[in-house]
């Protein structure tokens, strides 16, 4: 306990805090600039100077520590005096230049002058002169109105730790920059905007477009591409989004952004988007109205239920919308359509891999907070590169590293370079037996736990089988780091499941989180992975995570829905697909998916749904599938309606309609609609209606309501309970032996700065990322005798693209890089694919690929 | 006064280990070694001993705080960036005494058990570290140094640090950040060096004269030592004379030795029989005084009763013909090239009272400039993050303190009458 | 990047110290000595080769003054204008160099030969004014004598 004073108050602590942070506990104001609540104390700008007793100097209240007895003035003549000194001195060479400067009205320093005011006027001799630098496309540089305090820097290093800027020179010439002195080359998380107290780095994106006191209105939402769902503020004026701020106090991202929530949000106002319903007629899609083209899907899909039965539909979700639309969705497919067939893309990653960890390990296995990471001493990463695929939770693994914790990266992960302690690279296709082996290797040295079973059984069978799986060189060492450690952590990403032996990983990852007690975490791409398995959208279960072939459970759903509810599991995402036309798949509902540029093997699954009798597609744009459908409805999008995202740490967050648009309908008023013209009103009038049902029937979102929703705090478990059992066995599928034969293989790229064809619309992220390049590694390169620039043709056994060579030095192994984020070049539709029996999901990692200079 | 510090220094091989051996050398090492590290550090806490950087601060306290933080390893750094204007007093022990230094190095690693030592040497001097690096070879080679120092399982590594050109690196904890890699900024204190210095462990910092006293002190007693020199400030002291003298160069001198007595009897007076006007008794970041100013004790607690620091010992002597308003533009301008940029008042203060001065020296001078001039320094006085902005407006106030006519007949005459 | 013997020299540094930053200031002068100044090239060695980020290493770099930032000529005039050499005429002295030798102070004669710097105080003050050229001491310097010494600089 520290007991001191401060302006005759007495304040008591329970844990040390700065002088500063004392005070505003007690709800005192001390001026500072180079402070900033998420940065560490600096001390540079010497505003927050006090009094305190019995020290000789005035003292920086945000770097001295509060001890007891202490007694603090914050306020003094000597006090005033000196703050007016500063801010003289910053003025000096600060240009005033406030009436053009968009920084105008939220500036710090204007603020803190118009409290303190600067003798003025006494500073007769030439002011600091550099000219705005507009070299970046992003970020404007204006080193005139930099004020040193460094909190940018200091932002970009030690806490987005990519180190891509920092202050250049010495003295009064110092000055911010990035490394090439022109282009900022960054992650651009423009978390550097948010901490410039003055208009030193600003946003190209809204530059000069408007004044903070112009703003309509400010809207508290979620971010829409990855399964983050960080928090910010959108800033609207003329119906339309200027710009999104993070706010410290706000969401699980505490400030935090990456580029595409900071920059990605323009999307949705692209010219390109659908504006009206579109009705294939004589092979052409036309425009068309509401009311023909909702009739057009009601009467076809209720002649083909009618035809060829229930079963004869499909659908897919998407990981893209919220859960009240993929609540709507499933229920409409099952009840409507009386159809279990529903799958999602998440099938391939994060749905298969939940679905096995959960089957083994207990439901909510991956449900642990994003913030827990940093408090792990050592944390293994596999299957991606968390700082691409969420980065705003791979900051967490980056503050990890920064108090010590041991970094263990397999595979490729090109955002923990600087970070990992260890680095291992298992070889095609032998990832699983690398796993296998750690796994063993654990088991050796500790046993089991008896807890579970199943298990306990697969570990030791594993153990027993004869014959070594490979060892890695750095192998012991990784084991002892994880033997050794107290709290680890595993972080899961998509690729280990995308292999014909993805199972056998999963069985050797939960095997390791069982014997470490280790937290699981399971990277997310889309926003609602998480929320489309929890509404139902999967061929087995029921929301809540209810198995759909115990009769209980479907009992009470039928009784809720009133209607009845097929009894047999569906198919999953590729047994649709392959089924799809001259099989029993005779319609395809696709809400908010590309299965033609996001599936693997895109002209098989294009030629596929081309033979369905009916293919129905409601998406923003017109993409790839949307281009063979044979019915087009225009959704809405992030932004433009209210709903609720699960994030990967099953927490439910609420996205709150920002902007009003004129085309579109929300995806579940689609769906009622449709459904409702089949005969079966849906009684939802708005979205809040469909949460409120979900609440009552889902036993996983008992009694959740909005408003505790909006406050960020509904965490898995909510108020329900347990819903089902673990596995008594593993399941299994045989060994399949494979060879290493080429000398390049192709992998998907999955790049900080898109998100499936999404990012694509939005101008600032096509900037900074603007067409896909083959990223090969430094030392596969040298021995193609490929360099930095060239230009290739690379194949694959189903075709080849033109592209330019980009040499990568993280990429480790033979494995290149091509991204599936651009309109016509993707990579997955160069991919054939095997299906892992056990997990469903589709296995891309034994692409070969050849590269010809051209 | 016998020499200590610069026993030797005349003889032309004086850096060879031989003849620092054949002068009595690395003798006051082996009679450490004897003794526990406690008794010795109990020597250098009698001997008085302060440190020889510019702060003063007694060594044996300093000792103390670092043996008493439990972390280990503790590291010993000798701060060699020798960067005060005027000074060059550590450079002859570098270039001509390395041996000196090693064997208080050890001495002082042994006493605080610590196993690695640093040389942070200026990187403007080139030759002083080919010089160090080939002595602590020898030393090695004799087993001074090394893991097994005169075979009592002592283990003291030394390694020389280059600096790059900053004289902020002189202060202790920009000097660790700079040995870290990084650039050299001060850091915040607490904590200090003693308890978290060059990578998070107890570092103890001090200057190359301080850590070459010590084999001194241990070979007659910590006791004898002390009655060396003044009663506040026991020892030996090594004063840099330079500019308008006779006989400008390094002086070992008992401490407390009157500045007129350095100035007059040891540097040999004024040159060219001119009229002495000013001296900057401590390097340039000590106040000026004026010649009628000079009978004064040169050591730490005299130095300020007489209105200016003891600094590094750096006496810089002006004649008559010297325009004192050049000086202090001259000495801003030092200043304002070597302010680190971190905190605003040192930054942007110590660039604007350039620019004035310059103005002024360059005769546009205006009225209120003297005024402002003052202002500005007390806008820095006390409020800049280290020392180093103080020492810019100390220098502004001792200059106006007692040259304030200068300044306003240049800006009266609008020209400098100097030049 | 740097050639085999440069990286042994750099990993006979790093393991001086606790932590492999330390090596930076250190690389930083090999980089210097291979590529004649710190271009960009140069510093991207130095971060690769300590995996330090690149930003971190130039904006070290560009705080210590001894580091060249832009190209330097074959010798490097390196002299003191502080008080000391002040008091005995060196901001002459370094007006006789540029003018003499075509060399403004931060810059660069024309033929290649001579830069030009205007130090702090380089420790010899005793023996002022005084420079170092390349890295060896001039001191008690006269026009006369700047003349003798830099003919000895080709
Ligand atoms: C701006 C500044 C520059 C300094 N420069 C030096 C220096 O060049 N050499 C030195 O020994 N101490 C210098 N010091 C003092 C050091 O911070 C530190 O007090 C000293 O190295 C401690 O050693 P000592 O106790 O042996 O004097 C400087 C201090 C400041 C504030
Ligand atoms: S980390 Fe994910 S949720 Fe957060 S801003 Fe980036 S894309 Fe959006
Ligand atoms: S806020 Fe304390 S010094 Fe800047």
């Amino acid at each position: 306990m520290i007991t001191l004073t401060i302006n005759e108050k007495e304040i008591t602590l329970d844990k040390p805090v700065t002088v500063l942070e004392a005070a505003k506990l007690a709800g005192i104001k001390i001026p500072t600039l180079c402070y900033h609540e998420a940065l560490k104390p600096y001390g540079g700008c010497r505003l927050c100077v006090v009094e305190v007793e019995r020290m000789p100097r005035l003292q920086t209240s945000c770097t001295l520590m509060s001890a007891d007895g202490m007694v603090v003035k914050t306020e003094s003549e000597a006090i005033s005096k000196a703050r007016r000194g500063i801010l003289e001195f910053l003025l000096i060479n600060h240009p005033l230049d406030c009436p053009y400067c968009d920084k105008a009205g939220e500036c710090e320093l204007q603020d803190m002058v118009n409290k303190y005011g600067a003798s003025a006027g006494r500073y007769k001799e030439e002011k600091r002169k550099v000219p705005e630098s507009h070299k970046d496309q992003i970020l404007a540089r204006n080193m005139e109105r930099c004020i040193v305090c460094t909190r940018c820097v200091r932002m970009c290093g030690d806490v987005q730790g990519a180190s891509a800027i920092s202050i250049i020179g010495r003295g009064n010439r110092s000055r911010m920059e990035p490394f090439s002195s022109a282009a900022f080359n960054c992650e651009y998380c423009g978390n550097c905007l948010t901490v410039c107290p003055v208009g030193a780095i600003l946003s190209r994106l809204y530059i000069h477009s408007f004044r903070p006191w112009q703003l309509d209105k400010e809207v508290e939402t979620v971010c829409s591409y990855c399964g983050v769902g960080c928090s910010f503020v959108a800033q609207v004026r003329d119906d339309s989004i200027k710009r999104v701020i993070p706010r410290f106090d706000l969401g699980l991202n505490k400030g935090l952004l990456c580029s595409r929530g900071r920059f990605g949000y323009e999307y949705i106002s692209s010219p390109e988007r659908l504006k009206t319903p579109l009705v294939r007629k004589h092979g052409k899609l036309e425009e068309s109205t509401w009311s023909e083209a909702l009739s057009v899907v009601a009467e076809r899909l209720g002649h083909i239920k009618k035809t060829h039965g229930g079963s004869s539909i499909a659908g897919i979700a998407s990981p893209r919308c919220c859960n009240e639309d993929n609540y709507v969705f499933q229920k409409f497919m099952r009840t409507v359509c009386g159809s279990n067939n529903i799958d999602s893309i998440s099938r391939t990653g994060f749905a298969a891999a939940q679905k096995y960890f959960e089957d083994l390990l207990g439901q909510g296995i991956t449900a642990n907070m994003i913030d827990g990471l940093k408090n792990s001493d050592a944390i293994l990463i596999l299957g991606g590169d968390p700082t691409a695929i969420n980065p705003v939770l791979g900051l967490s693994i980056r503050e990890a590293s920064g108090r010590g914790a041991k970094i263990l990266v397999l595979g490729n992960a090109k955002g923990l370079e600087r970070f990992k302690t260890l680095h291992i690279m298992p070889e095609v296709f032998k990832e699983a037996d690398t796993l296998e082996s750690l796994l063993i290797g654990i088991y050796n040295a500790r046993g089991t736990r008896g807890e579970k079973p199943a298990i306990d059984h697969g570990i030791k069978s594993l153990a027993g089988k004869t014959g070594a799986r490979t060892a890695v060189p750095e192998f012991d060492e990784l084991m002892m780091t994880l033997l050794e450690s107290k709290s680890a952590s595993i972080v899961f990403g998509p690729d280990l499941v995308q292999r014909t032996d993805g199972h056998r990983s999963l069985f050797a990852v939960s095997g390791l989180t069982y014997l470490l007690e280790a937290r699981l975490y399971l990277l997310s791409e889309k926003p609602n992975e998480q929320g489309v398995v929890d509404t139902g959208c999967v061929p087995d279960m029921l929301p809540g995570g209810r198995p759909l072939n115990v009769y209980d459970f479907r009992r009470k759903f039928e009784e809720a829905w009133k209607g009845p509810v097929p009894a047999e599991d569906g198919l999953t995402l590729f047994e649709i697909i392959e089924n799809a036309g001259a099989g029993k798949i005779k319609a395809m509902y696709i809400m908010g998916e590309n299965p033609v540029f996001n599936l693997p093997g895109g002209p098989y699954i294009k030629n596929k749904l081309q033979s369905l009798d009916l293919l129905v597609v409601q998406d923003l744009f017109l993409t790839e599938t949307a281009e063979i459908a044979d019915v087009v409805l225009p959704a809405l999008g992030w932004s433009e309606r209210t709903g609720t995202y699960t994030n990967l740490e099953r927490r439910v967050q609420l996205q709150r309609k920002t902007v009003e648009t004129l085309h579109g309908m929300e995806d579940w008023r689609i769906i009622s609609e449709v459904s409702g013209r089949m005969g079966c009103k849906m009684s939802y009038t708005e979205v809040r209606d469909i949460m409120e049902e979900m609440a009552g029937v889902s036993p996983l979102y008992r009694d959740i309501t909005y408003q505790e929703i909006g406050k960020g705090n509904c965490l898995w478990p909510y108020h329900g309970e347990p819903l089902r059992g673990e596995m008594k066995t593993v399941p299994a599928a045989a060994d399949i032996e494979r060879e290493h034969r080429e000398d390049f293989y192709l992998s998907v790229e999955k790049p900080l700065f898109h998100s499936g064809t999404l990012s694509g619309k939005s101008p600032a992220l096509m900037k900074i990322y603007p067409g896909p390049v083959l990223r090969v590694g430094a030392s596969a390169a040298k021995k193609a005798g490929l360099k930095e620039g060239d230009k290739v043709q690379f194949f694959t056994q189903t075709g080849s693209r033109e592209a330019v060579v980009s040499i990568e030095e993280s990429i480790r192994d033979n494995r290149v890089y091509y991204s599936n984020n651009f309109k016509g070049s993707g990579a997955l539709g160069l991919m054939t694919f095997t299906i892992d029996e056990v997990t469903k999901a589709p296995g891309l990692e034994g692409c070969e690929v050849k590269i010809k200079k051209l | 006064m016998e020499k200590i510090l610069l026993k030797n220094i005349d003889n032309p091989n004086s850096a060879g280990i031989n003849e620092y051996i054949k002068a009595g050398g690395y003798q006051g090492l082996s009679k450490a070694l004897g003794l526990q590290p406690k008794d010795v550090l109990e020597e250098v806490k009698k001997s008085g001993l302060r440190g020889r950087g510019g702060a003063g601060f007694p060594v044996g306290m300093k000792w103390s705080f670092a043996l008493a933080d439990p972390k280990f390893p503790k590291y010993l750094i000798c701060n060699a960036d020798e960067g005060e204007p005027g000074t060059f007093k550590d450079r002859p022990i570098l270039e001509k005494n390395p041996h000196l230094l090693i064997e208080g190095m050890v001495i002082s690693g042994y006493t605080l058990g610590s196993e690695y030592g640093y040389i942070y040497l200026r990187g403007e001097y080139p030759l002083a570290k080919d010089i160090l690096n080939r002595a602590i070879n020898e030393a090695r080679e004799k087993n001074y140094l090394g893991d097994n120092i005169l075979g009592k399982g002592i283990k003291f590594h030394l390694v020389v640090y280059q600096g790059a050109g900053a004289y902020i690196c002189g202060e202790e904890t920009a000097l660790i950040e700079s040995i870290e890699g990084k650039k050299g900024q001060p850091r915040n204190k607490p904590p200090f060096p003693v308890n978290s210095g060059a990578w998070a462990l107890p570092t103890i910092v001090n200057n190359v004269e301080t850590l070459s006293n010590v084999p001194y002190i241990v070979t007659i007693g910590g006791e004898a030592y002390s009655k060396i020199g003044s009663k506040d400030c026991p020892g030996p002291k090594l004063f840099s004379v330079s500019g308008c003298v006779e006989k400008p160069g390094v002086y070992e001198l008992p401490m407390g030795t009157s500045l007129k007595d350095i100035i007059f009897r040891h540097a040999g007076g004024i040159k060219g029989g001119k009229k002495l006007k000013a001296v900057i008794p401590g390097g340039i970041s000590t106040p000026v005084l004026p010649a009628d100013g000079i009978d004064c004790a040169m050591d730490f607690v005299a130095m300020p009763k007489a209105g200016s620091m003891l600094g590094s010992g750096a006496v810089i002597v002006m004649d008559e013909s010297v325009c004192m308003v050049r000086v202090t533009y001259r000495a801003l301008k030092f200043f304002e090239h070597e302010s680190c940029g971190k905190c605003v008042p040192c930054r942007e203060g110590t660039d604007w009272l350039r620019k004035i001065l310059e103005r002024i020296e360059n005769g546009k001078g205006r009225d209120g400039d003297i005024e402002l001039l003052s202002d500005v320094a007390a806008n820095i006085a006390g409020k800049t993050f280290c020392p180093l902005g103080d020492g810019a407006a100390g220098v502004i106030n001792g200059m106006l303190k007692h040259f304030r006519n200068e300044f306003e007949e240049h800006i009266k005459n609008a020209e400098c009458i100097f030049s | 990047m740097f050639n085999e013997t440069v990286l042994k020299e750099i990993d006979e540094i790093r393991v001086k110290y606790p932590d492999r930053k330390s090596a930076l200031l250190p690389s930083l002068y090999i980089a210097q000595r291979e590529f004649g100044w710190l271009s960009q090239e140069a510093l991207l060695c130095v971060a690769k080769t300590l995996n330090l980020p690149e930003t971190e290493v130039r904006g070290a770099a560009s705080f210590y003054s001894m580091y060249r930032h832009k190209p330097a000529g074959r010798n490097l005039i390196q002299l003191c204008t502080n008080v000391s050499c002040m008091v005995l005429g060196a901001e002459r002295l370094a007006d006789f160099i540029s003018r003499k030798y075509g060399v403004q102070p931060g810059g660069t004669s024309q033929d290649g030969r001579f830069s030009l710097v205007i130090m702090e105080c380089i420790g010899a003050c005793g023996t002022a004014p005084a420079m170092l050229v390349n890295t060896d001491f001039h001191d008690s310097l006269t026009e006369k004598r700047i003349e003798e010494i830099l003919e000895k600089y080709k």
